[in-house]
């Protein structure tokens, strides 16, 4: 191999980055154990170790070294963020599903880290809400409002096999004192208003109110995490903020225009996936808009679409497909918003 | 004149750039020495952009310090001249730094007397600025004198430059590692100053401005100090430039000190400008003032390896093996690297010498610089598009766009992308987390894009050439049919004035065949 310039290099490395990023899930990971106990550790663990499993599997079969791809983290890192968005007591082998197609489908079949196109966790995600709607739409009502509370064995025995031994099944627990199971604050705004009731009514509920508290907790926390990453220079403020502005100004002006049939825009910054979305999947590098402009483009249009779907779609969430949404627009967006090479005109393209 | 109007800060910037730990002080902190002659010098005839120089010696041929050994072959070459008193010793291939690491043309120089070194005391030419321009620059013609910041260009030709006004003078030095122009500015900025002055009188300068950056304090304090005293006439100034690299790139150093951009396929002539670098302005200082022509240069040899690094005026020919012999430097585990360690050239071969593009040597453990790709397991991690690059790039390109054609190797989408103002400065491969030797793959790409238009060029020709034949041989056939048709013609017309002939005119041309068959037959009677 002939030996070319530079001869020295930052110490930064793919692999540290990808660990980083983990890192600066903990807040989130901390805030989810809290609410729900020992699902979410559970549920991290065989969404990671699957992760690694695939691309170990698919290392093997592409002959390529194996240890050295794993140690980039960048399987770790899909894997967690997975564990970390799918619903608690979700069974073994959905979240394995998911894993499948983020690792295998999403992202080596288009060649591996860097190639794909897509988000993988966003990808195995969106695979598993198609499929089972219902498992992906239900949450566990958080340790303070439940009727009973799982621990760590009985957690391992719903997950693995659906009941425990006294026989209680996840619907069970999924159950509030009252007989009503369980939903997300935005479900619960979209059958609320389904329902011809107005904002202050639904937020009135308790359940509703409950539930508000865990998701903007689970939302600081990611915001924590993902201000740290600014701070250590690994995600650009473009994408985030871009995206946070996007929500903002598509969820304010539908508030102005009536606030009873439309939810306030901190309601929409601080529920559901905004944060994680907003720090740790639009700013994806591999599937995000690599251009300056284009990163606020893309921040700004996903932004945009997730207020649109959580609003007048059906879906629980709308962060996926948003993100996918715009993984399939940033060839365009790239080619688009190139920055004027030195010396050149803007909007000249060579000869 | 005013402190305050000599030194101003730059107001704008270049995009991107990147701040390497700088390992200057390893150099820049010992006074200037002279390293000793071993006994033989290896002189490449080609030390310059350009033809090779024509040799004028032959072996065996006793020389002078300072005698012309090969003459310049057309404008964009260059003069060679004898660093030692010496004899010819042969002539052939000898090692070099070329990058395909073939050898090269040039002399072998058996030295008479390792002990000559390198003199300044020769005759002064005080009276320089009685001599006319052409005069001066016929002078920095024939010392052979080329860019000595690396890029080896002619400096004859940039000074020949017409309706130019400024001289900037590149003092950036943004490279890690190397001192030798602030060191020649802490020790000669007189000298400097008088070389520049004497470019600006040759092409009309009507200011001089010193770019420098601001981690060379006592380079700056120094040269303050030489302008404030220097009594010549073209009004000089310093810009100081935050510490950036690459603030030495020619269109980086255009950026900072005018706020403007060169606009792509121009030079900086064409804006009124002319860069050269200090070392170049020193060499002129040289020849004009000292009657010297360019048979040495101040080079840096550094590194944790050295003993004694420093900036040494080392003669042109010297070998990398008698550097390190006579510097006592520990080859074990030495990695060595001509230029910086952004854009220098690794070597193994210790027989290349140092040549007019030598500005700096490293000698330094393996650990320090290898590069992460070589030893690592895998080749380099994958490009994650993370776009470091993209915000590091000084001439605003898409690295990773780059990166990701020259891997699918489309020739096309990477000229549009920009690859020819890629200016090679490997802020890209710095930052990069995977890795990826980035740089190498533009080099890449840029050979084969070079090729492909050298092929195209020459099946245009070919093609055109075809095409000229079929013409010619077409327009030839063409030609002779009109021939065959108009001799034709003229038989059937004369066949038709036969059966008519009114006016004799027949009898005539019967007349005029005997006599011709009259005339041939006397002709062959002669002949036997």
């Amino acid at each position: 191999m002939s030996l070319s310039s530079p001869f020295i290099h930052q110490s930064k490395t793919t692999a540290q980055v990808m660990a980083l990023v983990c890192l600066a899930l903990l807040p989130a990971i901390a805030v989810q154990f809290y609410y729900f106990g020992a699902f979410i550790l559970i549920n991290l663990t065989i969404c990671s170790l699957s992760a690694l499993l695939f691309e170990s599997l698919i290392m093997y079969l592409r002959k390529r070294p194996i240890l050295g791809t794993i140690s980039d983290n960048s399987a770790l890192l899909t894997g967690l963020l997975l564990g970390l968005a799918l619903p608690p007591l979700l069974p073994f082998w959905m979240s394995i599903l998911a894993v499948l197609f983020a690792i295998v489908f999403a992202k080596h079949l288009y060649g591996g880290l860097g190639y794909n196109p897509f988000n993988p966790a966003m990808i195995g995600y969106v695979v598993l809400l198609i499929s089972f709607p219902a498992e992906m739409s239900a949450w566990l009502p958080s340790n303070e409002i439940a009727t009973k509370v799982p621990g760590f064995t009985e957690a391992v025995q719903l997950i693995f096999t659906g009941s425990n031994n006294q026989q209680n099944t996840v619907i069970d627990y999924r159950l509030l004192a009252d007989g009503f199971t369980m939903a997300t604050p935005i479900d619960q705004l979209r059958a609320g208003l389904h329902q011809a009731k107005l904002i202050s009514e639904i937020s009135n509920d308790s359940h509703f109110t409950a539930g508000l508290v865990y998701w903007q907790w689970l939302n600081i926390a990611f915001l924590t995490g993902g201000v740290f990453l600014l701070f250590s220079k690994i995600v650009r403020w473009q994408i985030p903020f871009s995206f946070l502005f996007g929500i903002l100004i598509t969820s304010g002006l539908l508030y102005l225009y009536d606030d009873q049939a439309y939810a306030s825009p901190l309601f929409h910054l601080l529920t559901g996936a905004t944060m994680m979305g907003a720090f740790f999947i639009a700013t994806d590098p591999v599937t995000a808009s690599t251009t300056p402009k284009g990163r606020i483009i893309y921040g700004l249009s996903i932004g945009f679409l997730i207020v649109i779907i959580r609003v007048f779609g059906g879906y629980p969430d709308a962060v996926a497909f948003a993100v996918l949404l715009l993984n399939i627009a940033v060839p365009t967006i790239d080619h688009y918003t190139k920055p004027v090479i030195y010396g050149h005109n803007k909007g000249d393209i060579d000869e | 004149m005013n402190q305050n109007d000599l030194i101003s800060y730059t107001q704008s910037s270049f995009h991107g750039g990147i701040h390497p730990a700088e390992f200057k002080t390893i150099s820049n902190q010992t006074p200037i020495d002279c390293l000793t002659l071993s006994d033989k010098l290896y002189l490449p005839l080609e030390q310059h952009i350009g033809k090779a120089a024509k040799l004028i010696v032959q072996q065996g041929e006793r020389i002078k310090q300072g005698q012309l050994l090969a003459e310049a072959d057309g404008n964009f070459s260059a003069n060679l001249h004898s660093p030692v008193d010496g004899v010819i010793e042969s002539i052939g291939l000898i090692n070099t730094n070329h990058p395909s690491t073939m050898m090269q043309p040039g002399i072998v120089i058996k030295i008479d007397d390792t002990s000559q070194g390198f003199t300044t005391s020769s005759s002064d030419n005080k009276d320089w600025q009685s001599l006319s321009q052409e005069d001066l620059l016929r002078q920095v013609q024939q010392a052979g004198i080329v860019g000595l910041g690396g890029a080896t260009f002619p400096t004859h030709i940039k000074l020949a430059a017409q309706s130019v006004d400024t001289l900037a003078v590149n003092a950036m030095e943004c490279e890690p590692y190397i001192t030798c122009d602030d060191r020649m500015l802490q020790e000669l900025s007189d000298q400097v100053i008088i070389g520049a002055q004497i470019a600006a009188k040759i092409f009309s300068a009507k200011q001089i401005i010193f770019a420098i950056e601001d981690n060379k304090p006592e380079a700056l304090s120094s040269l303050e100090k030489a302008i404030i005293q220097c009594k010549l006439a073209v009004p000089m100034t310093i810009k100081v430039a935050p510490t950036k690299y690459p603030s030495g790139g020619e269109k980086q150093l255009i950026e900072l000190v005018f706020n403007k951009q060169l606009p792509k396929n121009k030079l900086p002539v064409d804006i009124g400008v002319v860069v050269q670098n200090v070392a170049t302005l020193q060499a002129i200082y040289q020849k004009i003032v000292k009657q010297q022509n360019l048979t040495h240069r101040l080079v840096t040899l550094t590194g944790s390896q050295m003993e004694k690094p420093g900036n040494y005026w080392v003669a042109f020919g010297t070998p990398i093996k008698d550097i390190i012999q006579k510097l006592k430097i520990s080859d074990k585990g030495t990695t060595i690297i001509l230029g910086g360690p952004l854009m220098g050239q690794q070597i193994d071969n210790l027989m290349i010498p140092v040549t007019k593009s030598t500005n700096c040597i490293i000698f330094e453990k393996q650990q320090n610089l290898s590069k992460p790709w070589l030893t690592k397991s895998i080749a380099h991690q994958s490009c994650i598009r993370c776009s470091d690059c993209e915000s590091v790039c000084p001439v605003d390109l898409l690295p990773q766009q780059l990166y990701w054609y020259s891997r699918a190797e489309e020739w096309e989408k990477l000229e549009e992308t920009g690859i020819k103002d890629c200016i090679e400065c490997g802020a890209c491969a710095y930052v990069c987390p995977s890795e990826i030797p980035l740089v190498q793959y533009y080099r890449f790409a840029k050979t084969h894009i070079r090729q492909n238009h050298e092929k195209q060029l020459k099946s245009e020709k070919a093609k055109q050439r075809f095409e000229f034949r079929e013409m010619r041989l077409e327009r030839a056939k063409a030609e002779r049919a009109l021939k065959h048709q108009k001799a034709a013609e003229a038989r059937r017309k004369a066949a038709q004035d036969n059966n008519e002939d009114p006016s004799g005119k027949q009898k005539a041309i019967n007349d005029a065949l005997e006599r011709v068959k009259m005339k041939k037959q006397q002709n062959q009677g002669e002949d036997k």
